[in-house]
């Protein structure tokens, strides 16, 4: 039988501090007592590697005094002998929102009226979620409740902030015992917060993530000019406790690994390395985490298993969800093995009590113990630059810890009581007695054979007469122990109950007939162990399928690599001088166009044969709104400063998609939600590849405008923003123009100065919005312009005269033919729809004729898609131009080639098949602007990335892969888990007009 | 006896005769006057067989003669004769499932008869509402399609639809088999995602039990009222609805989930709806064995789609047809509705490059959706009796090098192809003095 630890929970009860806050007022006599323990005899981890045995840690006011094996107790301590005991440092959560007040949603909804200016009336940032102002620590307030939850899961400290806005101020370092706020803070300010979310504010800018991006880093320009102003042409508060916050350990929530990277990157450009709040999702990209050198704090929420058992509704659930339902798990096993630093935190778990649960689960998947318990003690302590007062239990730690009965890893294992700041607090009730043997039972001079098995709390009473056996009710309540039984079915009752007395059980009973009589149960031997479980299921990490690159349908886990191809026989495009060749081989190697003839080899290469085949060069579209999170920043009428760059996204399967299509680049364009819109991504279509790793590197600078209906928004619910007229657009454009002149001269004039003298000159802003204005003046960014009717058309040329620049492209351009021959004198491209017309008043003339018009007229012609199904057809788009108006058919296909390569600046290296390009090109099953082509194989830069036989095998690997998964959980739902249901996710299809973010994920 | 011989009259230099092409809009034609013989092309007869050299003549509207040239002896001078070797007719393509003549310009408001308000619109018409005068029907016909179904749209019943022909003075001269289908679109179990809410997860749609039950309760209404207790009040809907059980009138189902698919036409064959077609049909590769048990036909909306699920074929609707015509389920194609439209035979020339047989390809856009919509017995092939609705291209009709409608008649009249677009067209071309490509009419 195993002693109850009385002495301990007495102490436990009566412990108390005896550094009460001597500022408080005091009200009566005073009663501060002793607080000294010695716990002896522990296992002890020291901290995240030491671990010391039979050891005595010891503990006054608060503090660890020492830890060790050879310690003499000093007198005053009291001892609590931890015989058979583990004692850990306090775990630490440093992304809690404990004891905070809730956050109310400000600017969200569909249609919610917003305001251009800031809702704060005081004198604080320009922009409202920009709070740097604002302190947790002012608001913190203990919440019993809280704490409870989560000490009764080992944590001792978290670090807690209000979750609202971009910046978001200060953290506050707190532990979690009861008491005065006062007592529990460790530090006031403990880091600064930061997140993509606007949180609160109705400001409408910024509406997307492309828009908070571009606020972080305007206001990290901005901190940095409103510190160097000595006279101060204003009061920013929020500036000035932004630039105080630097200080302190900066912290993001990216809340999944590609928002990581964002996050990252933001830091990059500002000299800044964040801590990054991520998701469960790390493990997806665990090398690219590692590059960003960032630490990552990863929650332990894992999704649970789909309910699967109707296929019909399993159809719905993506490949993506039931790998990450899997995986998810393992992410910190992955990290630890990529060696990406982390932090573990129970934020985004519905129930804090799922914690241990979830973290012997990710060691179950191969986290080491070590590595998990440096993820809750050192590295929470040292980011926050604690590291001297927790997270370990040395000398002048805070005395932090909990008591467990066991390795906290092992399933059974009990956390008994958790010690914050030198105060015990319980966390498992009285352990019930445990009665577990056999005994001889005695009463009314009848002796039976009883025998009491199982867990403490759980255990079950039986008395034994040779084969057979009688059920008893046993009932164990605090010290008193009940049973009661039948020796004949259905019989009359006897009722006994008793207490334990050393090893034996006695006390009084009641027989069927209602006589009292004694009774005594005699402690024979100890019960029979229960068969022992499997212990290797423990050992052995669960299997689970690859990491697929995009983690999306038809991704793969060997990301296609380039290779030396020869295509024989072609009948090839090559959309220079040369025209179409028959009977051609192109050799590709190194990525470019190596070769192009007649009777190529090449050593090692893989031959395609091409017979009867056409090899055109990719399709490149001009205008495309795939492989974004966000399209639009409406919140301002001029939002030039937005960069597409910062929200690319790898794991869009329309690249795919759109690959399986012929297309091999692409303009990530911005919408078309205000007059100026934001700066262009140009990406070739690496599928599998990082973000980072799909912009084509060194290409101009491009940004969107935007004349038309759609600027106007007098469709919009939300009238606020000016302009409502195509008057009014050409204004926004004149003034921003007329703006950015004075911007420059303004710069030109500061960057004259002498040293001394612009010691003494205050610094003009940095207005990023105006940089790219001023770019655009100076020809260093160009414009693709979203436009339809001929007014406006024409109207932006002459703005464009006006201040001496022209219009690289007109998009979408629907009655461009009615201006061809001033588009043409203007120097400008159209990247048109083919057959686009009617969905709007201002289509009402769109005419199919416009492509064939435009080219004939001189105007560098392209088709481009705004739609992710549209854009796998860009040949057949081109092809209508020769149905409507009879262009050449190699002109047609000039128009989704070598023409947006050239509206794009890219046709240096893209847009033709010629030597010395880059290795874009698609073999087509038919002639390439017939119905009945088909994109066969899809290569960019020597890889191919669409191949319709592997595409095909990779679709039944797909189903091979569900198969399993399926099987997988229905052997979960079979073992009693709890499942979710079967709801599928759908990424959304942005076009030009779509003003959201996708915030969401495939899984 | 005439011959307008090489109808191919592209000119290459502005037109000063003043022919159709001064006309922003279409003049109907007027009845057929004399017999015509169309000899020497490729016939696709819109029932999956094909003529590769046919001789094809109509009277009066009616299609009186096809057969092979080789072995189909004509008395040449009693025909308005149009050589027409090396080009190719088809059925004039019929678009079903659209809302040509009753949208306009989806962005505005006044300019959308589609929808009426209201979740039970089953007393709707769409013919009084179709606009002969709409500027997206030439653009149909200019690529060969030369019938539409006039369809409502939105609530749970939307209404019923029409079938037209597309060269009219009015709706009434247009009405070729008035409330021909009422449409119900059956709702969604499963709702999209609100990303604007930062959602990305589908969700149960809470009240599709309920809504389910509203179709259940209005069927069995319409039943009870097929014998009137006396003094029965007269009920719009429900009288609209008497056609559903004796055949008279299809309905169409709108839907696209394969267990919608299923409940939906369990349910509505249960209350003893005769002809039922399902319109959508996304997931019905999911259920063929259903839908060819039932003997439901499926009019597929989205051929030119993305795929709805990250895990399917990377081209899953482009071959869905040839799925569905492998396991023999009875199909048609359409488009989405709206301008697209226009594009149907490329979509159905999509359907081909991915597998399906080319005139089965012509049969769903042609005879077999004639036979969907119930008006197979007049139209949709070329045959003997039949309408003379049909159209001469120059090329194959569903790829875009090919497809040049030339000649197009519809009950025989022959029809104007140019309108505003290509007014448009010929406009700037003239003032820019580049070559004008287009079809010379003759009247």
């Amino acid at each position: 039988m195993k002693k109850l630890l009385l002495s301990l929970i007495a102490l436990v009860i009566l412990g108390n501090f005896s550094h009460a806050q001597e500022t408080f007022p005091r009200n009566d006599a005073a009663d501060e007592r002793p607080s000294a323990f010695a716990f002896t005899n522990a296992t002890i981890h020291v901290d995240h590697q030491k671990q010391l045995t039979q050891a005595t840690l010891l503990v006054k006011d608060g503090k660890v005094v020492q830890v060790g094996n050879n310690v003499t107790i000093p007198k005053g301590y009291q001892v609590v002998d931890l015989k058979g005991k583990t004692v850990y440092p306090g775990f630490i959560d440093i992304y809690s929102n404990y004891g905070m007040p809730e956050v109310s949603r400000g600017g969200g909804g569909f249609g919610a009226r917003s305001t251009i200016g800031p809702g704060n009336p005081s004198a604080y940032n320009a922009n409202d979620a920009i709070k740097s102002q604002y302190d947790a620590f002012q608001e913190f307030k203990t919440d019993e409740k809280t704490a409870k939850k989560l000490r009764d899961v080992g944590f001792g400290a978290v670090m807690t902030f209000k979750a609202d806005g971009i910046a978001r101020g200060s953290s506050t370092f707190v532990t979690l015992g009861e008491g005065r706020s006062n007592e529990v803070m460790l530090a006031p300010k403990a880091a600064a917060m930061y997140s993509f979310d606007k949180g609160s504010s109705r400001q409408a800018y910024p509406s997307s993530l492309i828009g908070s991006i571009s606020l972080l880093r305007q206001t990290y320009f901005d901190a940095s000019w409103y510190k160097s102003l000595k006279d101060k042409p204003f009061a920013d508060n929020g500036l000035d406790a932004w630039n105080a916050n630097q200080s302190l350990p900066q912290i993001f929530e990216a809340n999944s690994w590609i928002n990581a990277l964002r996050a990252d990157k933001i830091g990059d450009e500002f000299g800044v390395q964040y801590i990054i709040k991520g998701g469960g999702d790390a493990y997806q990209r665990a090398q690219a985490l590692k590059q960003s050198n960032a630490t990552v704090v990863v929650p332990l929420n894992y999704p649970a298993a789909y309910d699967v058992e109707d296929p019909l509704d399993a159809y719905n659930v993506t490949l993506a969800q039931m790998k990450h339902w899997e995986l998810a798990p393992a992410n910190l096993a992955h990290l630890e093995k990529n060696g990406v630093p982390f932090a573990i935190t129970a934020a985004g778990l519905q129930n804090p009590g799922d914690f241990l649960k979830n973290l012997r689960k990710a060691h179950h998947y191969g986290l080491s113990k070590t590595a998990a318990l440096k993820g809750l003690t050192t590295t929470p302590a040292q980011l926050l630059n604690m590291g001297d007062k927790v997270g370990h239990l040395n000398p002048g730690a805070v005395a932090n810890f909990f008591i467990a009965d066991g390795d906290i890893f092992e399933e059974k294992t009990q956390i008994h009581e958790n010690w914050i700041q030198g105060k015990g607090y319980m966390v498992k009730g009285t352990a019930p007695a445990d009665l577990s043997g056999k005994y001889t039972l005695s009463f009314n001079g009848e002796t039976h054979a009883l025998e009491i098995s199982g867990e403490p709390g759980k255990q079950q009473a039986k008395i034994v007469a040779g084969d057979a056996s009688i059920e008893v009710s046993l009932k164990v309540d605090g010290a008193v122990v009940g049973m009661h039984f039948s020796k004949t079915k259905d019989g009359e009752k006897i009722t006994l109950t008793g207490w334990q007395q050393d090893n034996n059980l006695s006390g009084t009973g009641r027989l069927e007939d209602g006589t009292f009589v004694s009774w005594n149960a005699a402690y024979t031997a100890a019960a029979e162990a229960a068969a022992a479980k499997p212990a290797a299921a423990a050992a052995e990490a669960p299997q689970t399928g690859e990491v697929i690159y995009p983690f999306v349908s038809y991704g793969s886990a060997q990301k296609p690599q380039q290779e030396t191809i020869l295509f024989k026989n072609a009948t090839v495009w090559t959309m220079e001088a040369e025209g179409v060749l028959t009977n051609t081989d192109v050799l590709i190697q190194n990525g470019k166009i190596q070769k192009i003839g007649k009777n190529l080899s090449a050593n090692g290469a893989r031959v395609i044969d091409a017979t009867g085949k056409h090899l055109t060069p990719g399709i490149i579209d001009e205008h495309s709104h795939i492989g974004g999170a966000a399209i639009n920043e409406g919140g301002v009428n001029n939002s030039s400063m937005v960069r597409m760059y910062d929200v690319v996204d790898s794991e869009d399967q329309e690249i795919y998609r759109a690959l399986s299509g012929g297309v091999t680049a692409i303009q990530l364009l911005h919408g078309s939600a205000n007059p100026v819109g934001g700066q262009s991504a140009l990406l070739k279509l690496r599928w599998g590849a990082t973000p980072d790793e799909l912009p084509i590197q060194g290409a101009d600078g491009f940004i969107k405008f935007a004349l038309g209906e759609n600027v106007k928004r007098q469709r919009n619910s939300d009238p606020v923003r000016y302009p409502r007229t195509r008057m009014g657009v050409e204004q926004v454009y004149v003034d921003g123009f007329t703006n950015a002149q004075a911007y420059e001269q303004e710069w030109k004039r500061y960057n004259s100065l002498s040293a001394a003298e612009k010691a003494n000159t205050p610094a003009p802003r940095r207005d990023l919005v105006m940089d790219a204005m001023v770019e655009i003046l100076n020809s260093k960014r160009f414009i693709t312009c979203h436009s339809y009717v001929q007014s406006e058309i024409n109207m932006f040329m002459k703005v464009a005269e006006r201040f001496n620049f022209r219009v690289n492209t007109f998009t979408h351009i629907l009655e461009g033919y009615k201006v061809a021959d001033i588009m043409a004198e203007h120097g400008v491209g159209g990247s048109t729809f083919s057959d686009w017309w009617s969905y709007k008043w201002e289509v009402r003339y769109a005419i199919p004729y416009g492509s064939t018009l435009m080219s004939r007229e001189g105007v560098l012609t392209a088709v481009n898609s705004d739609n992710a199904e549209l854009m796998r057809r860009l040949n057949q788009e081109a092809a209508k131009a020769v149905k409507y108006g009879g262009l050449d058919e190699y002109d047609a296909m000039k128009m989704a080639t070598i023409n947006p390569a050239k509206l794009l600046h890219l046709d240096d290296r893209m847009g033709s098949i010629k030597v010395g390009k880059d290795g874009d090109v698609v073999l087509w099953s038919d002639h390439p602007l017939s119905i009945y082509a088909r994109a066969e194989k899809t290569v960019v830069d020597g890889t191919v990335y669409f191949d319709v036989e592997k595409d095909q095998e990779m679709k039944l690997a797909i189903e091979k892969e569900r198969a399993r998964l399926i099987q997988k959980m229905l052997g979960e739902k079979a073992g009693g888990a709890s499942m979710q249901r079967p709801t599928g996710r759908m990424r959304p299809r942005f076009d030009c007009e779509d003003e959201f973010t996708y915030t969401g994920s495939n899984y | 006896m005439k011959i307008f011989q090489a109808l191919l009259f592209i000119v290459l230099t502005s037109l000063s005769t003043g022919t159709a092409l001064a006309q922003t809009q279409v003049i109907p034609a007027k009845a057929q006057s004399a017999p015509v013989l169309l000899k020497g092309a490729k016939a696709h007869l819109g029932n999956g067989t094909v003529i590769d050299n046919a001789v094809i003549a109509f009277d009066q509207g009616k299609i009186t003669l096809v057969g092979p040239a080789a072995s189909t002896s004509v008395d040449e001078s009693k025909y308005d004769v149009y050589d027409v070797s090396g080009k190719q007719i088809y059925p004039g393509f019929i678009i079903a499932n659209t809302q040509l003549g009753l949208v306009e310009t989806s962005s505005l408001d006044d300019t959308r008869d589609a929808a009426e308000t209201g979740e039970n619109n089953a007393n709707v018409r769409s013919i009084v509402a179709y606009n002969t005068d709409s500027e997206l029907i030439p653009t149909m016909r200019f690529n060969g399609i030369l019938m539409a179904q006039a369809t409502p749209q939105g609530g749970l019943i939307s209404g019923n639809s029409a079938i037209v022909q597309l060269d009219a003075w009015n709706w009434e001269d247009a009405a070729y088999k008035v409330d021909d289908a009422m449409h119900m679109s059956w709702p969604d179990k499963m709702l999209r995602p609100r990303w604007w809410m930062g959602e990305s997860g589908t969700r149960a749609n809470p009240d599709y039990e309920a809504t389910v039950q509203q179709v259940r309760d209005l069927f069995t209404a319409a039943i009870s009222y097929q014998t009137p207790a006396e003094g029965q009040p007269t009920n719009l809907r429900l009288e609209a609805m008497k056609g559903l059980f004796d055949g008279s009138k299809a309905l169409h189902i709108h839907v696209s989930n394969a267990k919608s698919i299923i409940e939906s036409v369990t349910v509505a064959k249960s209350f003893g709806v005769k002809r039922v077609v399902v319109v959508g049909g996304e997931q019905a590769h999911l259920i063929t064995s259903f839908l060819k048990d039932n003997n439901v036909p499926v009019i597929l909306t989205g051929i030119h789609e993305l795929p709805a699920q990250d895990h399917e074929d990377t081209v899953l609707p482009f071959k869905l047809p040839k799925m569905l015509y492998d396991a023999g389920v009875t199909f048609g194609i359409s488009n989405g509705g709206g301008y697209a439209d226009r594009n149907l035979g490329f979509a159905t020339g999509t359907a081909v490059a991915h597998g399906l047989p080319y005139d089965q390809g012509i049969h769903a856009i042609t005879g077999g959706m004639a036979k969907i919509l119930g008006i197979d017995q007049t139209v949709g092939t070329l045959e003997q009796g039949k309408d003379a609705t049909l159209f001469v291209s120059s090329g194959d009709a569903l790829d875009m090098r090919g497809n040049n409608v030339e000649l197009a008649f519809i009950m025989g009249k022959s029809i104007q192809i140019n309108a505003r677009q290509q007014f448009l067209y010929k406009k700037y071309a003239d003032k820019y003095e580049q070559p004008v490509n287009l079809v010379k009419e003759k009247n």
